[in-house]
């Protein structure tokens, strides 16, 4: 090594040298220093599944024969002919409806019926109950251009029915409790009472059902 | 017997693969459970942009998801009026398992009485899975907490629409650029070439 290498090369490594020391001393004086933790936590998210199984209206009962309306087994008859997705004297529920979220309470509404020709709709009535329309119909069935849906499950038939606005789902618990846990499953069924009569003469319409999860906490 | 056991071997494994395509289609939405609270308070007048709210898609079918405002879970407060909140984009289109954040503005009228507001910010779905003629739908709803208190909105004595301030500060840029090159003494001309025609009538073209 030549002698300007070495003149160069003694003042490098002093400074290295220096530059650990000082870091240490830093260091001992109580720099703050770092480490990274990984934390999981549990989901936030409120959620609910819908699935429908092999679901479909069925066992249509109800209607006047003598004015050949009366129901047939998939067709709503007039008045007052009621039709089944799943039984509640045969145990069948074919609606799966699944809290994927937190514990929250689960609410049912329904929607007025909409004719495929766009006219007139039936609307929703229920019997008590906050949002209440009533049923305009004999021994409180459906009138005019109304309809009435009552859900049921193994825990129960929701006589008063579905309203317009969402409502506790009475039938989801015990007790007519709406709360569910994060992953209950409770399959459900539906008996939609059709009109007394209807104004509009089509003969395909549509309904929806819709559950909502809400806020709240298990009692 | 052989043949009958080798036969049964394939016909299994096909059942195995065809499992999953009977399986039945399911819809779902989800929202954040936090409420969304504005940060401090509003007032009348004002318009304050909320945190955004997330969503996310559930079920197995393609969703398009919409927000609207609701009073249906218990609380304390006047009810919000639903015109006041708009979601700042249209209905997110989610496929399954996909999620999005949706802005929502809070627009306090100036009519707005002052006090504690409660509602439910409701995540709905368009899709829906058929059981025979019903159409079964899901929505998730989470709370919306916010108070007005009396006073003049944070906006101040100005308002104006977005445009005005870019617009303003172009002006501005364009009129210093103007005055610093007259003071550094560069001109620059700008000269029209006429256009002359030769004695047939053509024009001349300068190459």
């Amino acid at each position: 090594m030549s002698r300007r290498a070495r003149v160069l090369l003694v003042p490098l490594l002093l400074a290295l040298a220096g530059c650990g020391t000082a870091a240490a001393a830093q260091q001992a004086a109580g720099r703050s220093g770092s480490i990274s933790l990984s934390l999981t936590t549990v989901p936030t998210i409120r959620s609910v599944t819908i699935s429908p199984g092999q679901a479909s209206f069925t066992h249509c009962t109800g209607g006047d024969g003598g004015a050949n309306t009366r129901s047939t087994s998939r067709k709503l008859g007039f008045p007052n002919g009621s039709c089944w997705v799943g039984s509640s004297v045969s145990g069948s529920y074919p609606i799966t409806v699944q809290n994927t979220g937190i514990g929250s309470n689960i609410l049912i509404s329904g929607s007025s019926a909409d004719p495929a020709d766009g006219g007139d709709s039936w609307n929703l009535c229920n019997a008590g109950g906050a949002g209440a329309v009533a049923c305009t119909g004999n021994g409180r069935k459906p009138g005019p251009d109304q309809y009435k849906v009552l859900n049921f499950s193994s825990w129960g038939t929701w006589h008063r029915g579905i309203s317009g606005t969402p409502r506790c789902d009475q039938v989801f618990g015990p007790s007519g409790s709406c709360w569910a846990v994060q992953g209950m499953v409770v399959t459900e069924g539906l008996e939609l009472i059709g009109p007394q009569w209807s104004s509009d003469t089509s003969t395909n319409w549509t309904v929806t059902i819709t559950w909502t999860p809400v806020p709240g906490r298990q009692n | 017997m052989q043949l009958r056991l080798w036969l049964s071997l394939p016909i299994g494994a096909l059942a195995l693969i065809a499992w999953p395509a009977v399986s039945y289609a399911s819809v779902g939405v989800g929202v954040q459970a936090a409420p969304v609270r504005l940060d401090g308070v509003a007032h009348p007048g004002g318009q304050y942009a909320l945190p955004p709210v997330y969503v996310v898609n559930t079920g197995t079918e393609t969703e398009s998801i919409a927000i609207t405002v609701e009073r249906i879970s218990p609380g304390t407060g006047r009810s919000v009026p639903p015109g006041w909140i708009t979601a700042s984009s249209p209905p997110v289109q989610l496929s399954r398992a996909q999620s999005a954040r949706i802005p929502l503005q809070l627009t306090v009228p100036r009519t707005a009485a002052p006090g504690r507001y409660f509602s439910d910010v409701v995540a709905k779905g368009s899709a829906s899975v058929s059981a025979g003629g019903a159409r079964l739908g899901v929505a998730a709803a989470t709370d919306l907490e916010f108070t007005v208190t009396p006073g003049a909105a944070s906006g101040g004595w100005f308002s104006a629409p977005g445009w005005v301030l870019p617009y303003v500060l172009g002006v501005v840029v364009v009129g210093a650029l103007a005055v610093g090159v007259r003071r550094s003494g560069v001109r620059i001309r700008v000269e029209r070439v006429p256009a002359s025609t030769g004695p047939g009538g053509k024009r001349n073209h300068v190459a």
